[in-house]
């Protein structure tokens, strides 16, 4: 495989809802700022990918010819991945994929969704709207009738790690939310930023046993996207800080929760990150200890904390006793989320996973502002999972 | 921000949806009010919901019938939801491995008394069957073991063939 490198990164800010732009106009303001960035033209790019989770949001069944008609890719290929809340991280290990296998010297890999034009006539709402959206995403026969959601379904594996280890607790998935929400003041693109208390979270009203509203991620409007680069062309366009997609694993475990070994754990989070681990050629065991940074699917607090024991921060079961101790924070052992994450920056589904593994090429540039963290060992990760149960997983490991 | 236009729309689709080899399952629910899983014959998993091929031995399954008593692995309650159910928080839903079966079904979980250490993991829970049954998952729910007497007085419910 070729070597393949991120040369520019472009994203709208993550709103509620841009009632003034459509999906294909939120793409276009990505691409050409990801564009630009790179100091190309959409006329040099060989191919695009596109990350679109969900045809409801979007009220169009491939939403992707229209976005590739608009930001004018003609004439090229442009293909669409659908992965659920891993649409992002699948998008750019396909678009990585194009530029390894030589099929493509310049990729754009671009990320969008446009959730809030879903509307509730009932509550004068957009939310429930948005969330039958997603069930749709549950098994139509087996799940969807019996009122699972996102919350549900995510709630259902930090339950049951909680009673296997007796962590998360509701205080530590509090404190993800706290960080995450504060991280989001320094994210001048971030829908929520928020400075909270232990209080403020427990105390936020409760919308599946035991998360609470502030456990939750916010549904976003935005669009992401990366130009990915072959070697040649890394030289050939002179770029002076290309940053290296060194590792790419992704992984999908049993759809049906009910059917898995362990219903608290996610094996496709360990095989996706140590899958990219081996690739990059980091230890599993020392994965902490050899990134600057790491920006994951914090879709609901308690996940966070789940991720950090599978994808080797810290043993399993440990993962509440890690924010206690403060290892995530800004300035702690491994920061996680300086974004904001999905919580504090917003989860606009297709487009968050390519946020994320941008928002990891920004700090490994040092372009990332107030939320900079030092990079001294040049290394980052962006993790993405999604679908139902959370059965997909993505883990993207980044290098300069 | 600039001026903008919205429109009011909806996407609506009919289907006449065929369950295919899992249908058993479903005619029997209607039927008998019976819960079918579907078991292995090489390596003895009996999964519920039923498939009619194992996945790790790519073997076809034989239907065995399962007990409608089985424990809740996990559970959560539901206080705020998607449009379609909104009306019905809060409600209970969780993960059961019924007895005989080697995975867990979702399904919902109805109590007089729905708090966290009523539906919680390790409950025992019994299937208690609607009356008038469509050939659906919403026919039957679970109830904790305790409170199955009283369900099965109310006049749209009923207990399941092992009463009888």
């Amino acid at each position: 495989m070729r070597k393949v490198a991120i040369i520019g990164f472009g994203m709208t800010p993550f709103r509620a809802r841009w009632p003034d732009k459509t999906y294909f106009e939120l793409a276009y303001e990505a691409a050409s700022e990801a564009l630009q960035d790179a100091g190309i033209t959409i006329k040099d790019i060989d191919s695009a990918v596109y990350g679109i989770y969900n045809d409801l949001f979007e009220r169009q069944f491939m939403p992707d010819i229209f976005v590739n008609d608009y930001i004018g890719n003609i004439d090229k290929p442009g293909t669409r991945v659908t992965t659920g809340g891993a649409t992002g991280g699948f998008t750019v290990r396909t678009g990585y994929a194009e530029v390894a296998s030589g099929l493509a010297d310049l990729t754009l890999v671009l990320g969008v969704e446009k959730c809030n034009d879903c509307y509730d006539k009932q509550t004068g709402t957009t939310t429930p709207e948005v969330l039958k959206a997603i069930a749709f995403s549950a098994d139509m026969t087996w799940e969807f009738p019996l009122g699972m959601l996102a919350a549900s379904s995510y709630v259902t594996l930090v339950n049951a790690h909680f009673y296997k280890y007796g962590t998360p607790t509701e205080e530590q998935m509090a404190k993800v939310s706290i960080k995450n929400h504060g991280n989001a003041l320094n994210n001048p693109k971030a829908q929520a930023p928020m400075r909270l208390t232990i209080e403020d979270v427990l105390n936020s009203r409760i919308i599946c046993y035991p998360f609470k509203l502030l456990d939750c991620c916010l549904y976003s409007e935005a669009s992401a996207a990366l130009v990915l680069a072959s070697e040649e062309k890394v030289k050939e366009l002179r770029i002076e800080n290309p940053i290296w997609i060194a590792g790419v694993g992704a992984a999908c475990t049993d759809a049906f929760i009910g059917n898995r070994k362990s219903i608290g754990a996610l094996p496709s989070n360990i095989a996706a990150a140590k899958q990219a681990y081996r690739m990059a050629g980091i230890e599993y065991a020392n994965v902490k200890n050899a990134l600057d940074v790491a920006e994951l699917h914090d879709a609901f607090t308690g996940q966070e904390v789940i991720s950090y024991e599978e994808l080797g921060f810290v043993e399993y079961g440990k993962g509440g006793e890690w924010i206690d101790e403060g290892g995530p924070e800004m300035g702690g052992e491994l920061p996680v989320n300086p974004s904001g994450g999905l919580i504090g920056c917003g989860h606009a589904v297709g487009a968050t996973g390519i946020m994320s593994t941008g928002e990891a090429y920004l700090q490994l540039t040092e372009r990332a502002g107030k939320r900079q963290v030092p990079i001294t060992k040049g290394r980052a990760i962006s993790h993405s999972i999604g679908g139902p149960g959370a059965a997909y997983s993505a883990v993207i490991v980044m290098e300069r | 921000m600039a001026e903008y236009h919205e429109i009011e729309d909806q996407i609506v689709m009919n289907y006449k949806y065929s369950m295919g080899g899992q249908s058993r399952f479903f005619i029997e629910l209607k039927e008998n009010k019976r819960i079918m899983g579907a078991k292995c014959p090489t390596c003895g998993t009996v999964y519920c919901p039923p498939r009619i091929a194992c996945a790790r031995c790519y073997q076809p399954t034989d239907w065995v019938p399962l007990q409608d008593t089985g424990v809740i692995q996990v559970s959560t309650l539901v206080w705020y939801s998607t449009s379609a159910f909104i009306q019905y928080v809060p409600y209970a839903v969780g993960y059961i491995t019924l007895e005989g079966a080697s995975t867990a079904m979702n399904q919902s979980i109805f109590s007089e008394n729905l708090v966290p250490s009523q539906i919680r993991p390790g409950q025992k829970v019994r299937a208690v069957f609607k009356k008038a049954r469509e050939g659906k998952i919403t026919d039957f729910f679970f109830v904790p073991i305790d409170e199955y007497p009283i369900w099965i007085e109310k006049p749209e419910f009923e207990g399941g063939t092992s009463d009888e």
